[in-house]
């Protein structure tokens, strides 16, 4: 890794960090809040709820010319 | 490596984990209207001395005096009303002046091109700010093929949201059937101030 692309996460991430973005946190709480999607594909979080399916990774695959 | 990666088990940096935290309170309350729970835990939230922080203090104070049948009312006049609500959070309408346009498939293009569905039992298009916010707590904790990518992130960003979400937010903050909401448009808006500027240094 460059030291220029070093310099370039580490600015990113003390930026992130200064933001105040944990002000939402409280802690580990709201973090486990948001979880990675089931096996089944479906967010846990009881949002909108994206999934990511085989059949249309095919379909989209196959329509591609 | 005989096995392929879990996306479950990717490792997130801690401040890529507070950006889709964000992402998903803000898809929380513009999804549907925020149950007492919802309005629990925000009232919880303490706030520090940055934009972003001031307006979280003023959510967590508007929501620990909140009522969650007031709030579902708020709710629906913003949103739903009768036929339209007082706003359309819709990307097509913010950018054409019109539903289900260009943008909208824009978005579906998108979604395509990274092997995401949208759950069937969802009606609303997919430009929704609701669904677009969902959109990146995926690609930011990688449930969705390719894991957690910056690059498509930024794209998805740049593409879908940037152009008219602060415009979104801005008009919360003003609305006249919002209470609640005008602090949730200020946490919006200095969350995408947040992204773009991050954005920037990745």
């Amino acid at each position: 890794m460059s030291k220029r692309d070093k310099d370039g996460t580490s600015n990113r991430r003390d930026f992130l960090k200064l933001a105040g973005l944990g002000t939402v946190a409280g802690g580990a709480a709201l973090v486990s809040g948001v979880k990675p999607a089931k096996a089944d594909g479906l967010r846990a979080d009881g949002s909108q709820g994206y999934r990511e399916t085989e059949h249309v990774k095919t379909y989209y695959k196959l329509a591609r010319f | 490596m005989a096995e392929t990666a879990d996306a479950a088990e990717q490792i997130i940096d801690e401040s890529e984990r507070l950006r889709a935290n964000v992402y998903a309170l803000l898809a929380r309350f513009l999804a549907r209207p925020p149950d007492q729970a919802t309005l629990a835990e925000a009232a919880g939230w303490a706030g520090d001395d940055t934009d972003f922080g001031k307006a979280v203090s003023r959510l967590a104070k508007s929501a620990a005096g909140a009522d969650p049948k007031t709030v579902k009312e708020e709710y629906e006049a913003l949103f739903i009303g009768i036929g339209r609500g007082e706003l359309l959070p819709y990307g097509s309408y913010y950018l054409t002046g019109f539903l289900n346009e260009k943008p909208l498939a824009r978005v579906r293009q998108s979604l395509r091109e990274l092997g995401v569905e949208r759950d069937p039992a969802n009606k609303d298009p997919e430009d929704h700010i609701a669904a677009l916010l969902d959109v990146m707590v995926g690609l930011i904790l990688g449930t969705f093929r390719g894991g957690a990518d910056l690059a498509a992130q930024k794209q998805f960003f740049d593409d879908h949201i940037e152009p008219w979400a602060d415009y979104f937010f801005k008009d919360l903050e003003k609305a006249k059937t919002a209470d609640l909401f005008k602090a949730l448009g200020s946490v919006g808006r200095a969350f995408m101030a947040i992204e773009n500027t991050a954005f920037e240094m990745a």
